[in-house]
């Protein structure tokens, strides 16, 4: 699919608006207001945008951890207002405040979201199974991080979506650290990547700063899914702009993290590369770029608004949910 | 009526389910063949994309279960023992139990695990155990212990139709007992106790192998002392009702169940009818069940399962003849 001027929009738009919606649950959070906790996903938001704002709303995805997915979530239509509501523990979340900040829509494909990581694996797998039997050509896209990369749910799953040949994309967002653990402490090799050839498919890296060359290799392992030929591994290198989590020690197992590798990193924000690119080529001027801006702080700060608006969910739900009909 | 063995009554549960309804699979490792029959010849009739054959791979047989029950499927996972749900624990017990209530209802987890459970066979630590108490702990699974072919096959199919996770468990030592089940189709209520033999003298609670041994135990006293054994058939829901007008006519209440005794669900169940029929009660409620020990191999392993007799010191004791 060649990329016209509002698909370049809408995908400059996804990462704008999802990182404000990420620095809104930043300060909610300071400001009490979130009542859970945050891991934010600013210095993802090109790999997010870049997977998740083409997708079919009939296809399942397992968005990342970082930002607790919330570039991936706006990306595949989700409601910001409702993300925005659940962190505050307000009625009007996507899980009426019952679950404090996983994301769920199924009208979107987003079936549900862990607390524990590397779960998302064998759940991705078991979408894989249905998009295949469902005939409809659906894909399943299941996202991790280089910590969940670890974990041998992995395997599990990496070796039985190739030995049934189900449609499923697999993405690593490697920021390099898995909470206080760098990767080159948890994987012997450079690129997690490598490991597709293992399970005879076909393994990616590709720069998670650059939302073009992103949407590029996913849009080359959405198809091959579609058309039966079975899963992918993307591997997004990407960077950690902030702590693992808001108010946690932003170290290197124990020592804190270079503050100049950090600023380094920043130079090449996701964000910022692509306006240079919308600019170079005349997508956008420095105007609109700016008139952007401005529309979608406001749409984030209404998106604010009404989930604050939404107000603590009545506990007697609580007794109605535990099983369905 | 008709003569069948309460593995073929597993057996015709799938089948007829598979039949019914083209949304079920089965999924697991070697139930194209079946390591405990349940599943077997049944390949043959749906084929492989129904009856599905796994690698060695638990946490993937319930995971891709639980995904595809959430897309509308409805997959019987066939866990082989139950002692194996424990390596698919987040699965099972983080994800099946809590995602419908975690996300407020949007989505529904309608999944069946089945696994043969409890001892006998000298088979060692890790393939004897009945770990009911902690899915009858965990918030969001139903549960499911039958005692005959007749429960077995109508409760089977009514998990299968539940629109949540649904625990299986069957007994090792029950799988070739004889029962019989009718011609026609018919389903069993989950929360429905059954009683097994009416009594007047003493309440036996029971559940899955210790239901035969309750039985046992009753036929040996039936001269000295009236038992009435009951069967919840499922411990999630628990028919409380049922146990409750028992006790009041018996005044007298015995807990038995294969998994240990300390947080086992004797346990569970002996608070309930104390805290429900405690001004009906003449004795202390008590409960038979395994030592705190896991459960050898060997010569050892009847040591740590409850027997018949321990039924009848029980019996002995809450009658005031211990």
């Amino acid at each position: 699919m060649k990329l016209e001027k509002d698909d370049l929009i809408k995908l400059y738009k996804n990462m704008v608006l999802g990182k404000k919606i990420d620095t809104i649950t930043i300060e909610g959070l300071a400001a009490g207001k979130v009542v859970s906790f945050f891991h934010s996903g600013q210095g993802s938001e090109g790999l997010a945008a870049g997977v998740a704002s083409f997708l079919r709303d009939d296809d399942y995805i397992y968005p990342h951890h970082r930002g607790h997915g919330i570039v991936y979530l706006i990306s595949k239509g989700f409601s910001g207002t409702e993300f925005l509501a659940e962190h505050f523990g307000f009625a009007g979340g996507c899980s009426q405040g019952i679950s404090g900040f996983h994301s769920v829509d199924p009208e979107h494909g987003v079936l549900g979201s862990s607390g524990t990581i590397g779960s998302q694996f064998p759940l991705t797998l078991g979408w894989g199974l249905a998009a295949k039997k469902n005939g409809r050509e659906q894909v399943a896209v299941g996202c991790f991080g280089d910590g969940s990369s670890n974990r041998g749910t992995l395997h599990e799953a990496f070796n039985l979506a190739a030995v049934w040949k189900l449609p499923i994309v697999w993405v690593c967002d490697n920021n390099g650290m898995a909470q206080y653990t760098p990767i080159a402490d948890a994987y012997p090799r450079e690129d997690i990547a490598d490991l597709a050839a293992g399970y005879d498919m076909p393994g990616v890296v590709v720069d998670g700063m650059d939302v073009l060359a992103v949407h590029e290799v996913m849009q080359a392992a959405v198809a091959r899914a579609r058309a039966g030929e079975g899963p992918s591994l993307i591997e997004g290198k990407t960077h950690r702009f902030r702590a693992h989590s808001e108010g946690s020690p932003d170290v290197n197992h124990f020592e804190p993290r270079s503050e100049e590798l950090i600023e380094k990193s920043k130079k090449r924000d996701p964000i910022k590369l692509f306006e240079k690119k919308l600019l170079a080529q005349k997508i956008l001027t420095k105007k609109d770029i700016e008139k952007v801006d401005k529309e979608l702080q406001a749409e984030a700060d209404e998106m604010d608004r009404l989930a604050t608006a939404s107000g603590k969910p009545d506990p007697s739900i609580l007794d109605k949910m535990l099983y369905a009909e | 009526m008709k003569d069948t063995v309460f593995v073929m009554a597993i057996n015709e549960a799938l089948r007829e389910e598979l039949e019914r309804d083209e949304k079920v699979f089965i999924i697991g490792e070697d139930v194209q063949q079946g390591t405990f029959g349940a599943t077997g010849k049944l390949v043959q009739q749906f084929g492989k994309d129904r009856v599905m054959d796994t690698p060695l791979a638990e946490t993937a047989v319930a995971g891709s279960a639980i995904g595809a029950a959430m897309t509308g499927y409805r997959p019987v996972a066939d866990m082989m023992f139950g002692d194996f749900m424990w390596i698919a624990g987040d699965e099972i017990f983080l994800k099946a139990a809590k995602w419908h209530f975690l996300h407020a209802g949007k989505v529904n987890v309608p999944v069946v695990f089945m696994g043969a459970i409890g001892g006998g066979f000298k088979l060692g630590a890790e393939h004897s155990q009945s770990p009911e108490a902690v899915v009858m702990h965990t918030p969001g699974l139903k549960l499911v212990i039958p005692s005959t072919p007749y429960d077995a096959k109508g409760l089977l199919k009514t998990a299968i139709r539940d629109n949540n996770p649904v625990v299986f468990f069957y007994h090792k030592g029950l799988l070739g007992s004889p029962g019989q089940i009718p011609e026609e189709e018919y389903t069993i209520p989950f929360g429905v106790a059954d009683i097994k033999r009416e009594g007047t003298d003493v309440t036996i609670v029971a559940t899955g192998m210790m239901v035969h041994h309750a039985l046992a135990a009753a036929e040996q006293l039936k001269d000295k002392v009236s038992l009435e054994v009951i069967d919840p058939r499922t411990l999630e829901p628990f028919d409380l009702d049922t146990v409750v007008k028992s006790v009041q006519k018996t005044s007298r209440a015995v807990v038995v169940d294969e998994d240990t005794l300390r947080c086992g669900v004797t346990g569970e169940i002996a608070a309930l009818i104390m805290e429900n029929a405690f001004d009906y009660l003449d004795a202390p409620v008590q409960r038979v069940a395994a030592p705190n020990i896991p459960i050898p191999g060997g010569y050892m392993e009847k040591y740590a399962l409850p027997q018949p007799r321990d039924i009848i010191a029980a019996v002995e004791a809450v009658m005031g003849n211990a």
